[in-house]
C-alpha cells in the first residue's frame, strides 16, 4: 500500500522491501509502498462474542483490522451472548464471524491490559511486569508465579 | 512547555496529539480552553477527544489527507537539522539504544501542516549534531509530498524554530533564568540564535490556573500518573 512521507529518511537504507516508486497518477512525485503485514495467528479478546465468532471489540484498539489481516483469528470473549444482545449495544464495533477462526469463552482473558466498559488496566501489575523484565532471572520468577503456579 | 506549546495552537485549527505525549496534550487544552475554543482537537484514545471508531487506522488515513494542521512529535535524538530518530543508535542488527520505534513518526512529520517538536529532557545525548539514525528527516527532496514539517522545537530550556532555507534549528526565546551559556552546555551543537532571540514569556497566572485544574482533570482520564505528580506546586 502508499504511504504518504518516509521517503528521504533511513527507512530507504533499512527496510529494502520498502518501495519507492513515481506516483503513477503524479509522475514528477515520488511515494513510498509498503507490504501488507500478513500474521500467521491474531490473537483477540472480545467484550462479547455470539456462537457463530461474531466479536464486539473496543472501538478504540485496532483488533478489527488485525483480525482482517492475519491467517488465523483466535478469539476469547468476556462472555458468549445471544446474538440480538450483541448487536443491541451502543459502545465498540462489531467484527462478523467471518473474519474468525476459532472461539473460547475467557472472562478475564485480557488481563492485565483494559477491556473499555468492563475491567480497568491494572498499572501495578503492568509496572511490576515492566520491572521483571529487565532481566532473566527476574523475569523467570514473574513467569512462575504468574504463570506456572 | 504546556503554556509555549498552548501559544502555537490556533483557533479553527485541528490539533492532533499522539501517544506519550502528555505535555502537548496540556498545552493543547490550554489553548482549546483559552484562545482556541473552535479548534478541534484529538487526543489519542482520550474518552472527550478521539473521533474515531475505526481505531488508529482511521487516525492515519485522516492525516495522511492532510487534515491535521498541527501535531507533535519528540525524539531520542533529535539533530541542528530537524531530523529524529526514534528508531535506534548503533547497529541496526545490535543496537547499543533501541527507542520505542518510528510507528507513524515519518508520515506525521510531513502530512500535518505545522510540527511541534518537544522533548522534556534538554541534553547533549538528546539534542545531538546529527542523529544516528534519521526515522523522520526534517527535510526532504521536492519530488516527494510534503505540505507540512517541523516548526518549533520546544524544551524546558529554550523554544527553537525550524528554519526551512537552512539554518535548520534556531533559538527564538530562552526561558526565564536559562543562559547562553547554560543551553550551550546542554546541547550537542552549538546553538544558532536567531537574531530577535528573547526571552520566553512567563506563563500568565490564569494559564497557570487553568492547567492546575480543568487541564490537569483533563489529562488525567489518559494520564493518571502524570495528573498526580506533574502539577505539584
Amino acid at each position: 500500500m502508499p504511504v504518504r512521507g518516509h521517503v528521504g529518511s533511513d527507512y530507504e537504507r533499512l527496510r529494502p522491501e520498502f518501495r519507492v516508486i513515481s506516483n503513477p497518477w503524479a509522475p514528477t512525485e515520488r511515494v513510498m509502498l509498503v507490504p501488507p503485514i500478513v500474521p500467521d495467528v491474531a490473537l483477540i479478546h472480545a467484550i462479547a462474542a455470539t456462537r457463530d465468532g461474531t466479536l464486539l471489540l473496543d472501538h478504540m484498539e485496532d483488533d478489527a483490522l488485525l483480525a482482517q489481516a492475519s491467517r488465523t483469528v483466535v478469539a476469547s470473549a468476556e462472555r458468549i451472548v445471544a446474538s440480538e444482545e450483541l448487536r443491541r449495544t451502543g459502545d465498540g464495533v462489531i467484527l462478523e464471524g467471518i473474519h474468525v477462526t476459532a472461539l473460547v469463552e475467557a472472562p478475564g482473558g485480557a488481563r492485565p491490559t483494559l477491556v473499555r466498559g468492563v475491567s480497568p488496566i491494572d498499572a501495578d501489575q503492568i509496572r511490576e511486569y515492566v520491572a521483571a523484565a529487565v532481566d532473566d532471572a527476574a523475569f523467570k520468577r514473574y513467569l512462575d508465579r504468574y504463570v506456572y503456579d | 512547555m504546556a503554556s509555549v506549546i498552548a501559544r502555537e495552537v490556533r483557533d479553527g485549527e485541528t490539533v492532533a496529539v499522539g501517544t506519550l505525549a502528555a505535555i502537548p496534550a496540556c498545552g493543547t487544552l490550554l489553548a482549546h480552553f483559552t484562545h482556541a475554543p473552535r479548534a478541534t482537537v484529538i487526543i489519542i484514545n482520550h474518552p472527550d477527544y478521539w473521533p474515531f471508531r475505526g481505531g488508529s487506522k482511521e487516525f492515519y488515513d485522516f492525516a495522511q489527507r492532510g487534515k491535521i494542521d498541527l501535531f507533535f512529535l519528540s525524539g531520542g535524538e533529535i539533530d541542528r537539522r530537524g531530523n529524529l530518530n526514534l528508531m535506534f543508535v548503533g547497529d541496526h542488527e545490535r543496537p547499543r539504544v533501541r527507542f520505542p520505534g518510528g510507528a507513524g513518526a515519518a508520515m506525521l512529520y510531513y502530512m500535518p501542516r505545522r510540527v511541534v517538536v518537544f522533548r522534556a529532557e534538554h541534553s547533549p545525548r538528546i539534542f545531538v549534531e546529527r542523529v544516528d539514525t534519521v526515522t523522520s528527516p526534517g527535510s526532504t527532496p521536492l519530488d516527494v509530498v510534503r505540505p507540512g514539517g517541523p516548526w518549533k522545537v520546544v524544551t524546558p530550556l529554550c523554544v527553537f524554530r525550524y528554519d526551512p532555507g537552512g539554518a535548520g534549528l534556531v533559538v527564538e526565546s530562552l526561558h526565564p533564568g536559562v543562559s547562553r551559556e547554560e543551553l550551550g552546555r546542554r546541547t550537542g551543537f552549538a546553538p544558532a540564535y536567531d537574531g530577535a532571540a528573547g526571552v520566553t514569556p512567563e506563563p500568565t497566572s490564569e494559564a497557570l490556573d487553568l492547567l492546575r485544574t480543568r487541564v490537569k482533570d483533563a489529562v488525567a482520564r489518559i494520564y493518571p500518573r502524570f495528573a498526580a505528580t506533574a502539577f505539584a506546586r
